[in-house]
């Protein structure tokens, strides 16, 4: 152990440093700003045609999400695991007229892996960040993140590359040799707060009442804990005491949306547990969170917002048999929630046979006839195995973006509004995007 | 006005307390290190302290244990985001070490602790500094721990996402019942037609996440090669490292074959598809 003094030494270096750098709680967004006056980013604004609505953030500040012209930043858990998770967002879009892109030139943040292993570190991440925002640039589409841990990674790498000018510069190299640039959006934004604007769009959709059912809500981590200064708060939402999603779609579409007591627990995922010590994630899922789900709240379905707590609730179960705990808790995101209560396929576009803890019972108390939607998915699969080509909610990527992330007729970045003019260092650019 | 105002003041001065210079804490049972793992740890620890993140995420502390009271690792675990901030502010190299053994791999990250921290100190932050020295220095202990990443480290090299749905098999998924891999045997068809019955292309694969561009992957890997990720996975893994170099030059070749086969579409293309080489 340190000597006293040189603890206090420490403590003072500390002291030293926080009035140095002013370090508090600042809106980074608009240091974002200036630092692209001086040409050493670029932000990628929200424009009138992604037709965004306005939410309030923990501290009162303002957030703009935008609905429209979207680029899908893909969860590497959820596409593994719960395909439903994706195709129910995409068909929400399709059922609310909004256009997206759904490429495979997309990385995943990264961070599940940093978060388990440790084996990257800051300045990669941030440009895997940065890259990934690059490319929703050039296709002119804003980037929505499908994922609690990518959004809560990329807020930290946003903060980063704005306050930690080596990071910056760092990066911007690396962009550009692969002939990207450093872009930021203007706002970081979860898919749950576009279902959050979109509410009343969606509730006027509604086609079956889930009138009686009873919800109980897991909010992930990464969303709120993360940079919590960012996420969507709603005084009609626990008067604004906790977050605002999931659960305001929850309560705007009629469920009800029960309290149980470790409501601010982890889901147990844990990043490196959950592959190779799950022992500790089946024991934190089963005991912390589906039994006060269960037993506190008589919770007819859990509903979460990101993929490995969807992942962790809902596969730890099964094995619960094994210690008598046979709750087999219905969870779903809220995105498969909501396009059940809008008519979606079970099967086909929820995807609820992904699931370990069986869906069927909550169909039922939905009203939804699942044994002929079942009988219907088994026809599809027969149809499939014969060789029919598969039914599709965007069209499919050509053979050529195998290999090459190509524009398709996007706005190219030396073409852009307010980007910077190839070839001429960062701060020429053209006129403004808006 | 703070709390820490109310505290007697030190009776000694700095030049009396140098001189004594006493341990501020006695730990018994400490671990007995060779040489080797004294020099080691010693170097693990003026790293630690040299990193710019340490002024960043330790604070201060006063052991109030509100981090600890949230954190899903302690109930579990011998483990304390507590121990770790003041191991992270007032530790030396043995208990910093003593740490790297076993400890920091029981934090979820969940970020509870950093939430109700009165500090604001960053203590899954710390935490993850500490893992990244233990990998880079490829401790024994995080070999270990880390051994079993090596197919989920390869897909996040070369493709960029961490599972994908033909790694959820039942001799390592058990226990999550038979339904988890999409019950492919339940509708009795193969795991690729169930995966063709999700309605987007991207996501019918059972090899990664969804599917993931060539270009897209080798920029990734550039990524890595220019920020020190490939250097920090040599300490950890040297095998798997050269393994993934040698799968990526194959894709190199491959994109650099498409882009002759592709010459005609490509023609007209401007942007990073245009220009980038793999
Ligand atoms: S981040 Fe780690 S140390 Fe902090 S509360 Fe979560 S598990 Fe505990
Ligand atoms: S909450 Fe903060 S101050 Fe309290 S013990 Fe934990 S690190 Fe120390």
């Amino acid at each position: 152990m340190l000597s006293a003094s040189e603890i206090r030494k420490v403590v003072e270096e500390r002291n030293v440093h926080q009035k140095g750098t002013g370090k508090k709680v600042v809106d980074v967004r608009e240091e974002m700003h200036r630092l692209e006056d001086k040409g050493e980013l670029i932000v990628h604004r929200i424009r009138p045609e992604n037709r965004p609505v306005e939410a309030k953030t923990l501290f009162g500040w303002t957030k703009r999400i935008p609905t429209d012209r979207l680029w899908h930043h893909k969860s590497c858990g959820q596409c593994g695991n719960i395909p439903g998770y994706p195709s129910s967002l995409l068909w929400l879009m399709n059922e609310t007229g909004r256009t997206y892109l759904n490429e495979p030139h997309q990385t995943s943040c990264t961070a599940w892996n940093y978060h388990g292993t440790a084996t990257s570190n800051p300045t990669a991440l941030a440009a895997v960040a940065a890259r990934n925002f690059h490319r929703a640039y050039e296709t002119d589409h804003f980037p929505l993140i499908h994922c609690g841990t990518s959004y809560g990674d990329y807020k930290e790498m946003r903060k980063l590359l704005v306050e930690n000018a080596a990071v910056r510069t760092k990066v911007r190299e690396v962009l550009r040799k692969m002939g990207r640039d450093l872009v930021l959006p203007e706002e970081i934004v979860h898919y749950s707060e576009w279902v959050h604007a979109m509410t009343p769009e969606i509730v006027a959709r509604q086609s079956r009442s889930v009138t009686g059912i009873v919800a109980t809500v897991h909010e992930p981590c990464h969303y709120y804990k993360m940079v919590p200064e960012d996420a969507v708060y709603d005084d009609r939402v626990y008067a604004g005491q906790r977050p605002a999603v999931p659960s305001g779609i929850l309560m705007s579409l009629g469920a009800t949306v029960a309290d149980y007591s470790t409501w601010y627990d982890c889901c147990g995922f844990g990043f490196r547990h959950i592959l190779s010590e799950r022992e500790f994630s089946r024991s934190f899922a089963n005991l912390r969170k589906i039994r006060p789900m269960v037993e506190e709240a008589h919770a007819d379905v859990a509903i979460t917002s990101d993929t490995g707590c969807v992942t962790t609730l809902d596969k730890s179960q099964w094995i619960g048999k094994a210690h008598g705990l046979s709750y087999l808790l219905p969870v779903l995101s809220d995105v498969q929630f909501a396009a059940l209560a809008l008519g979606a396929h079970p099967y086909k576009i929820a995807q609820v046979h992904w699931h370990s803890a069986s869906a069927e019972g909550l169909l039922e108390k939905m009203g939804i006839d699942w044994k002929s939607a079942k009988a219907e998915f088994q026809e599809y699969l027969r149809a499939l195995q014969s060789g029919a080509a598969p039914e599709l909610l965007h069209p499919a990527h050509g053979e050529i973006e195998t290999f090459f992330a190509v524009n398709k007729g996007q706005v190219l970045p030396d073409e852009a509004p307010g980007a910077p003019v190839a070839g001429a260092g960062p701060d020429v650019r053209r006129g403004p995007r808006e | 006005m703070s709390i820490v105002a109310y505290l007697p003041r030190r009776a000694l001065s700095l030049a009396e307390e140098e001189a004594a210079a006493p341990p501020a804490f006695e730990l018994t049972g400490r671990r007995k290190l060779s040489e080797a793992e004294r020099t080691l740890a010693g170097q693990i620890f003026g790293e630690f302290r040299a990193d710019p993140r340490h002024h960043e995420f330790v604070l201060g502390c006063i052991n109030c244990g509100e981090c600890t009271t949230g954190c899903p690792a302690a109930r579990f675990y011998d483990f304390s985001p507590r121990e770790m901030l003041q191991i992270a502010l007032t530790g030396d190299a043995t208990t910093l070490w003593d740490a790297l053994q076993e400890k920091i791999w029981s934090c979820c990250q969940c970020y509870t602790c950093n939430m109700r921290c009165r500090f604001g100190n960053d203590i899954a932050g710390i935490i993850s500094v500490m893992r990244e020295l233990s990998v880079r220095h490829g401790v024994e202990a995080t070999r270990k721990t880390l051994a079993p990443f090596g197919r989920s480290l390869t897909l996040l090299m070369t493709v960029g996402t961490q599972v994908s749905s033909d790694m959820i098999q039942p001799d390592f998924f058990r226990d999550w019942g038979p339904f988890a891999t999409g019950s492919d045997k339940v509708w009795n068809v193969s795991a690729d037609i169930m995966r063709k019955a999700i309605p987007s292309d991207v996501l019918q694969t059972t090899r990664s996440s969804w599917e993931v561009s060539v270009q897209t992957s080798l920029e990734l890997f550039r990524i890595y090669e220019e920020t020190g990720v490939l250097d920090m996975l040599r300490g950890l893994d040297p095998d798997l490292t050269e393994m993934l170099i040698d799968i990526i030059e194959e894709r190199r070749e491959e994109f650099s074959e498409a882009r002759e086969r592709f010459a005609t579409e490509l023609a007209g293309m401007k942007g990073t598809v245009a220009t980038f080489s793999g």
